[in-house]
């Protein structure tokens, strides 16, 4: 929303803008409660949330949170909880590029350094599921394309 | 480049631990009362066009002569050493942690991360031959050829340099730098080999020949060097 606003003052300079141009404004008007909602679900189920995903992961695969004879879980909430909040404002905001600007670019090369893309795929997969079961279908809408972002972005092997 | 002044980002001041912070306003601070612009580690930037970039390269070429590629590696090979003390300085300060022991990879995605976000291009580092004695380094958008466009030979020294300063100062081994392949030459991305001087200097010879960064990259691998 903040990118789409700020991309429109600068196209709309010297003019009023068009009914087209002002759609995605009314859009989000018109989905503002629902936002909110799925921003305040997701911060009061959050750590149910990331048990949830912790708890499969470690059914579909039992080695995922071993790294080299170290126990990453730990670590793995701290990631994953970050991801969470980050999504949960991208939603409220209805702000994808500001999301992969201020976190995903960066976090993506950090996931890279610690060969972390296949615990990535999986967690973001997982998550979609959870998510589904967790939430209202029009409150996983909003929540599940941002995960999937996540998913791409982090859990692709380059 | 950048300067070390005092300013603190407010973003800083509130999440002293942030370690996402390469968005464009989380890293930089404009101050547009005094003019300046402060990034997250308390360097002032300056913007440039790249007029700027073509007058340092043109400048300096009409100024030296052919001495200017070695002009701008000396500048960059200078900037990489100072740089990585800077670098020790803030690394050690935001993550608790001395350099030395931390993972390397990790390491270089966090020295390289303020260059991304000051538009100095992606990077990807080939570590692959490290054991070797050489590794590769891979630059998206170059500020430097995407500027000067298809001249048909490498003019990314300035970056050369800087990696060569950089990484002899992290593993305290004289090394040297040259870039084998440049958008400038029109590929799609530039490529760096970093190694020892022997090695640069052959393949310094091997691209005079007429050789390719896929044929360098093969004749180290199969350890080929000059007689």
């Amino acid at each position: 929303m903040l990118s789409q606003i700020e991309r429109l003052s600068r196209e709309v300079d010297g003019r009023y803008a068009s009914d087209a141009e002002l759609t995605f404004a009314i859009d989000y008007v018109r989905s503002f409660n629902l936002r909110v909602q799925t921003y305040q679900k997701l911060q009061e189920i959050e750590s149910m949330l990331v048990q949830q995903t912790y708890s499969k992961m470690r059914t579909l695969d039992p080695t995922v949170f071993d790294s080299a004879g170290t126990d990453i879980s730990a670590k793995w909430k701290r990631d994953t909880l970050r991801v969470l909040r980050y999504v949960a404002i991208a939603v409220l905001m209805d702000d994808a590029d500001t999301f992969r600007e201020r976190l995903l670019l960066w976090f993506q090369t950090i996931m890279r350094a610690f060969s972390a893309q296949r615990s990535c795929n999986l967690t973001y997969q997982v998550m979609q599921d959870v998510i589904k079961q967790s939430l209202t279908a029009p409150q996983a809408n909003l929540v599940c394309p941002l995960l999937e972002l996540s998913r791409r972005t982090l859990g692709t092997i380059a | 480049m950048v300067i070390a002044t005092e300013l603190q980002n407010p973003i800083k001041r509130k999440y002293p631990k942030k370690h996402n912070h390469y968005g464009f306003r989380d890293f930089f601070q404009f101050d547009p009362d005094k003019g300046t612009i402060i990034d997250w580690n308390e360097g002032q930037n300056i913007l440039t066009t790249e007029d700027f970039i073509v007058g340092l390269v043109e400048g300096l070429q009409e100024e030296v002569g052919d001495a200017s590629a070695a002009t701008m590696y000396t500048i960059g090979c200078e900037w990489g050493q100072k740089d990585a003390f800077f670098f020790e300085k803030w690394f050690e300060k935001e993550f608790d942690r001395n350099m030395r022991q931390t993972n390397l990879l990790f390491l270089l995605e966090t020295w390289w991360w303020p260059f991304t976000a000051q538009g100095w291009g992606r990077w990807e580092v080939d570590m692959g031959d490290r054991k070797q004695g050489f590794m590769f380094v891979n630059i998206f958008d170059s500020a430097v050829a995407r500027t000067l466009g298809d001249v048909g030979k490498p003019v990314c020294y300035l970056y050369a340099g800087l990696f060569a300063g950089f990484f002899t100062e992290l593993v305290k081994k004289q090394l040297s730098c040259i870039e084998i392949q440049c958008y400038s030459m029109g590929e799609t991305y530039c490529k760096f080999l970093l190694g020892g001087q022997d090695r640069i200097d052959a393949a310094a010879f091997w691209m005079n020949e007429g050789a390719t960064a896929r044929d360098i990259e093969k004749r180290l691998r199969t350890g080929d060097m000059l007689r």
